[in-house]
């Protein structure tokens, strides 16, 4: 017979809930992988040794397929997603049937999350493509898309924005679309939404942000440039994606004298500005964004007339030794943009101009 | 400034400073300007998506499944309506649970229905010129899922259990809900049913909400006289 005691009620109890919160962790861990299951067009080939090779027939075939159903399931959706991933002809091939973008549209606006996520992944791969396709899903699926960045449903919001972020990279016309649905705005929620949230959508959010300011700028317009410059001191130097900080700021010309820029939010910048400073070293690419968009946002505020905004730089002390470390680092475009800086601060008359220069140390 | 120059050790002298400066335009740095730094190329990227993850999806309960949406969505807790975003359920909310907007609707003095985009304050004096406004100033689709407006078409339908009750015979009946009186079965496949007072429709009380937007509108009409 076997001796071996029965188990207590007590430690199944806690083994089970062990289980529970084991389950639970490799779920949150599989979610944080996905983020870095990405790639670009073609890509997939070169990493996926055992891929399904989907062609034109294929499409054609699926296309067809979700067109006659109700509804799209997710096994065509992702083999529809794979599709478009292995090349841009099978892109173009899915974009020239009509209603199958529509097919789309219908479960990314339908009930179920699932199905929602299912075919924001599928637009995302689809937005690969050239400035056309990126054109219809604009005019189609944006507003639910831009619906979408307040809802709750964290993995519908990220691949939402890969989209968004691939669209605003291809097409300015669809650029302008999205733009008109105060994009901009929902963008910087999210992107000054505190790190210690668990959204973790700021990053991808700055890089929206970012493309807005690189491909569509002539879009946005005043009363979301406005909004921006009311909102600015929501971002604090330590969260996600603050290297595109000054970069969006100056881009996107918040700091004009219309646009209401009050002391509070100047003084955010010139905090921020002061704080990239301590931790730069130049050796990668987004702090050198940081520092010398950061410039040109000073040159602009001191430009605005007003001393006050200036804040703790505006103690020609501090502003001289702010400027002999940043002209010490002889970058020849840095020191034309510092010049203006310099330039627009002697205009503001704070004190005696020759108290600055004669302390001022740049080499010719 | 050229290369070689930015390499030298020689400090610049106050007048040469000063000649700089005076060749240095003051104002604003435009977005225009030439460009402290090349930016690289945006690389797109598309989504890896996982046959398990699609798997799992399929295998879980549907029970499940509709708990998911339930968790993520925003939903109303009088008529179990989900809907993406908060900002669309208070407009659900709004306006077709809530008998002062509808009683500042009927009156019609100021705009009452807002923009489906939060960030948008404009209002507007029907839901008619909302859709409008989406539609040419917000590029939202004539189809957009989420719109108000199309639950106030199927409220003008008169429902199966509305035209069955007995209130329906009282006092001042639309005529519309005269062309739609109800029709009577009067056929039963083995079970005859007995005709009978409805039961339900003391529950329901048909009417009320007419009453209660025109007890509104009154109050309001004699706080703002």
């Amino acid at each position: 017979m076997s001796s071996e005691p029965a188990p207590l009620p007590e430690n199944s109890a806690l083994r089970s809930k062990i289980r529970v919160y084991a389950r639970e962790q490799r779920q949150e861990c599989r979610i944080q992988a996905k983020d870095s299951l990405r790639l670009g067009l073609g890509q997939i080939k070169k990493e996926v040794a055992t891929l399904e090779d989907l062609g034109i027939k294929d499409v054609l075939g699926l296309a067809s397929r979700i067109k006659r159903r109700k509804h799209a399931t997710s096994e065509d959706l992702y083999r529809l997603a794979l599709a478009f991933l292995q090349g841009n002809e099978n892109i173009n091939a899915f974009a020239a049937i009509p209603g199958a973008i529509q097919v789309l549209v219908k479960e990314l606006s339908g009930p179920h999350i699932q199905r929602q996520i299912d075919a924001v992944e599928c637009l995302c791969n689809l937005s690969l493509g050239e400035a056309h396709v990126s054109e219809k899903i604009a005019t189609l699926a944006g507003s639910y898309m831009v619906t979408y960045l307040d809802g709750k449903e964290e993995r519908l919001k990220h691949s939402c924005l890969w989209t968004l972020a691939n669209i605003l990279a291809t097409c300015n016309k669809a650029a302008q679309t999205l733009l008109q649905m105060q994009l901009v705005s929902k963008l910087w929620k999210l992107y000054t939404t505190p790190a210690s949230e668990p959204s973790g959508c700021q990053e991808d959010a700055g890089i929206c942000l970012f493309m807005v300011a690189t491909h569509a700028l002539e879009h946005v317009n005043v009363e979301e440039r406005k909004y921006l410059t009311q909102h600015l001191h929501e971002k604090r130097l330590g969260d996600p994606a603050s290297e595109y900080f000054m970069y969006i700021v100056h881009q996107l010309e918040v700091v004009r004298p219309d646009h209401g820029l009050g002391v509070q939010q100047a003084e955010g910048l010139v905090n921020f500005f002061g704080a990239s400073l301590l931790c730069q070293d130049l050796s990668s690419f987004s702090d050198k964004l940081s520092l010398f968009y950061g410039v040109r946002v000073l040159g602009n505020l001191a430009a605005m007339g007003d001393a006050t905004l200036l804040g703790v730089l505006a103690n020609p002390e501090h502003f001289v030794s702010v400027l002999n470390r940043l002209f010490a680092l002889r970058e020849a475009q840095l020191s034309k943009d510092l010049m203006r800086l310099l330039r627009n601060f002697l205009e503001l008359n704070i004190c005696d101009s020759n108290l600055v220069l004669d302390r001022l140390e740049i080499y010719a | 400034m050229d290369p070689v120059a930015a390499t030298s050790p020689i400090l610049l002298s106050k007048e040469q400073l000063i000649q700089i400066l005076s060749e240095t335009p003051p104002g604003f740095i435009k977005p225009t300007d030439p460009p402290p730094l090349t930016i690289p190329p945006f690389k797109k990227l598309g989504v890896l998506v996982e046959l398990d993850d699609i798997l799992d999806a399929k295998d879980a309960p549907a029970k499940g499944s509709g708990n998911r949406t339930k968790e993520q969505t925003y939903s109303c807790a009088q008529c179990r309506r989900m809907l993406p975003t908060a900002h669309l359920l208070d407009l659900h909310i709004t306006e077709t649970h809530d008998f002062y907007f509808a009683a500042s609707v009927d009156r019609g003095d100021k705009p009452m229905y807002s923009c489906f985009l939060e960030e948008c304050s404009t209002k507007f004096h029907t839901a008619r010129q909302r859709k409008d406004h989406c539609i040419t100033v917000h590029k939202f689709p004539a189809n957009y899922r989420f719109d108000q407006g199309k639950d106030k078409a199927k409220e003008k339908r008169p429902s199966k259990s509305q035209t069955n009750s007995m209130e329906v015979d009282e006092v001042v009946v639309p005529a519309a809900a005269n062309k739609a009186f109800p029709f009577i079965k009067a056929f039963s496949f083995g079970h005859q049913t007995h005709r009978t007072f409805y039961t339900k429709a003391k529950e329901q009380r048909c009417g009320e909400t007419l009453e209660d937007v025109q007890s509104m509108k009154d109050a309001i009409n004699d706080i703002l006289d």
